[in-house]
């Protein structure tokens, strides 16, 4: 199934959808097909697939350690087609990766490869709006959907131009900061940016994400109005602490299970 | 002011922090043409920073290059030691305007990040420095230095703990304190507008020898040279000559003879995004950033800023590479021949500066600026020497 197409039939059936962050790791190989059916048993709606980079300034202690273990490791652009190829037959998958590594291998090139791996969406943290154009036609050349990040203090009108914009989901970030960030999920209100990126663009889901970690803090950000949440950092944490594909599934459940708090 | 030059610059940030940058395009817009503000920024240039800086006619140090005459742009001598201070002013009153409390500020070989630190005791903000732990403890006197002026300095132990890994640490508290921070950015790199940003307030420099060397031999020099890390000094040599004849050279730190780039980001580099902005960029075939080297903790960084790259590519800039052993060679030569101490950073535009002299004539001028001097480093040089 399709980013896009999964998260739009959620959203009309009003079921709050789970993304989950997962970091390409060499190391990981083995693990990553029972990870990503613990996932999809536990309820989560897709995948994506962040591909390491060196520097990753959009990114926590958390993400950013687990960015450097992995090139530690030795992950390439292959290892990630690898993955890619494995994880999609399971559950709708996009990439998530900084510019560079785009840049580097073609943006043309690099997005038919992950389209033929069977990656359906592309997030690149460090993309403004205005550096956005040249990839959003790329994706499309490739039936990617491109995913736009909104963030907390960027104007009513920047906001929608964003949200319409943006294809498979508005990823709205719930906080000033990186990933992982503030310890009780969403800091800031962001209702009036759910409800103005629904306006905006009324077919199109919005997934709040950066600092997610529990039911709790999913229960509070669905509680926006939001269509769903992207859990990263914790979902690391929960892989680095456990060995076993049902304690994985456990904490996806928990999450997944959230509805919002009224 | 250009967001981009030629296909280069732009900028490549998180959402987040496309407000802080919006806002910072648009008072420094409006700052550039208040009265008041030019000022204000004319007056602490002089009474607190000591420019205009003067050009020197380097006698001795011509004789060992044995051709065209070598004059010193003389930015060691400015407030702090070196043209950091430039931006650091010109920012630090755009922080007050914005009405931002708060200022942070990268730094490799310590220069950017006392001259922050001085600015921000100078205005009364307060004043905090990312730095590697690499530089740290190859530029200690710099970070007593800091401390002393009130700022506080963090640690960086991410990464290669260099000039690049103190970028990430700024621009991830940049994201988290958009609202009350201002990222003092020290070089001409970054997201738009600061390489604009950046250069326009560092062309005091090329300003100053266009008048300056009129008066002192008549007319603008053959050619100009300076060292380029990220490229703020070069950038201000050059961008206020940039419709002149007068060439420019470029120097960037070659690393140890044998290192395979050195911190040569143009030279070796393949254009990418770093820290903003689409640019050379040292880097592998999977764009990871690569591993740099350089004995001058103020050169050693893997990105340069994207006006060089556009005036490479059109051909009106050259750049070269030197090594560390030559940029050594040439702080000596500096401290026998003409009895100033430069850092190692412009240490490697004396070497190139001594050979570009060798080719040419002697009825040429070369200028080259001598970005900061050499006390910092004095640890580093003896220690080579040994």
């Amino acid at each position: 199934m399709r980013l896009d197409d999964a998260l739009r039939d959620a959203r009309a059936a009003h079921r709050p959808s789970l993304v989950l962050y997962l970091l390409v790791d060499r190391a990981r190989r083995a693990r990553v097909s029972g990870i990503a059916r613990a996932a999809r048993d536990g309820g989560a709606a897709a995948i994506e697939l962040g591909f390491p980079f060196s520097e990753p300034i959009a990114d926590g202690p958390e993400l950013a350690a687990a960015h450097a273990r992995s090139l530690a490791h030795g992950t390439g652009w292959p290892d990630l087609l690898d993955t890619l190829r494995v994880v999609s037959r399971i559950l709708p998958t996009a990439v998530m990766t900084y510019a560079n590594p785009l840049v580097r291998r073609g943006l043309d090139r690099a997005i038919d490869e992950i389209s033929g791996a069977g990656a359906t969406g592309l997030i690149v943290p460090d993309l403004s709006l205005e550096e956005s154009p040249p990839y959003r036609a790329a994706a499309r050349a490739h039936a990617v959907c491109l995913v736009l990040l909104a963030a907390p203090g960027i104007s009513t009108e920047r906001l929608s131009r964003i949200a319409r914009a943006s294809r498979g989901f508005l990823y709205l970030v719930g906080h000033y900061g990186t990933t992982g960030g503030a310890a009780r999920g969403a800091t800031v209100d962001l209702r009036p940016s759910v409800a103005e990126a629904h306006a905006a663009a009324p077919q199109l889901p919005v997934l709040i994400g950066f600092g997610v970690r529990d039911a709790i803090s999913a229960r509070r950000t669905l509680a926006t109005g939001a269509d769903g949440v992207v859990v990263g950092s914790a979902f690391e944490r929960c892989i680095n602490r456990t060995a076993t594909t049902s304690s994985v599934a456990r904490f996806v459940r928990s999450i997944a299970a959230a509805r919002a708090s009224t | 002011m250009p967001r981009r030059f030629g296909p280069y610059g732009g900028a490549y940030v998180p959402e987040t922090l496309v407000p802080a940058l919006e806002e910072l395009d648009r008072a420094w817009r409006s700052a550039r043409r208040d009265p008041e503000f030019r000022g204000e920024l004319g007056r602490l240039q002089r009474t607190l920073g000591g420019r205009p800086t003067p050009l020197y006619f380097a006698k001795r140090l011509t004789r060992r290059g044995r051709g065209a005459e070598i004059w010193l742009k003389r930015e060691d001598l400015l407030h702090g030691g070196a043209h950091k201070f430039n931006n650091a002013l010109g920012q630090g009153l755009l922080a007050v305007r914005m009405g931002k409390p708060r200022l942070i500020a990268e730094t490799g070989a310590g220069q950017h990040g006392v001259a922050t630190a001085m600015i921000g005791a100078a205005l009364g903000l307060e004043t905090e420095v990312y730095m590697g732990t690499v530089d740290m403890a190859r530029q200690r006197p710099n970070v007593e230095r800091m401390r002393l002026l009130g700022a506080r300095v963090i640690p960086v132990r991410e990464g290669s703990r260099t000039l690049k890994d103190a970028i990430n640490a700024a621009l991830r508290d940049w994201i988290t304190n958009v609202r009350t921070t201002h990222y003092l950015l020290g070089s001409a790199v970054g997201p738009h507008p600061f390489p604009t940003l950046v250069a326009e307030l560092q062309s005091v420099i090329g300003r100053e020898i266009r008048r300056q060397s009129r008066r002192a031999f008549g007319r603008l020099p053959d050619v100009v040279v300076a060292c380029v890390g990220g490229g703020s000094n070069a950038i201000g040599t050059f961008h206020p000559l940039r419709s002149t004849s007068v060439e420019f050279l470029g120097v960037e730190a070659g690393g140890p003879k044998g290192h395979r780039v050195g911190a040569a980001s143009l030279e070796r580099g393949l254009p990418g995004v770093l820290h903003g902005s689409y640019s050379y960029v040292l880097q592998d075939r999977n764009g990871q950033v690569a591993a740099t080297e350089s004995i001058s903790a103020g050169l050693d960084y893997p990105g340069v800023g994207p006006e060089h790259a556009y005036l490479k590519d059109t051909g009106r800039a050259r750049y070269v590479a030197v090594h560390d052993e030559e940029a050594l060679a040439a702080f000596h030569w500096l401290a026998e021949d003409e009895g100033i101490l430069p850092a190692l950073e412009p240490a490697h535009a004396i070497f190139a500066a001594v050979r570009e002299a060798r080719r040419r004539p002697a009825k040429e001028r070369i200028v080259v600026t001598l970005s900061g001097r050499g006390d910092k480093d004095l640890e580093v040089v003896i220690r080579a020497a040994r």
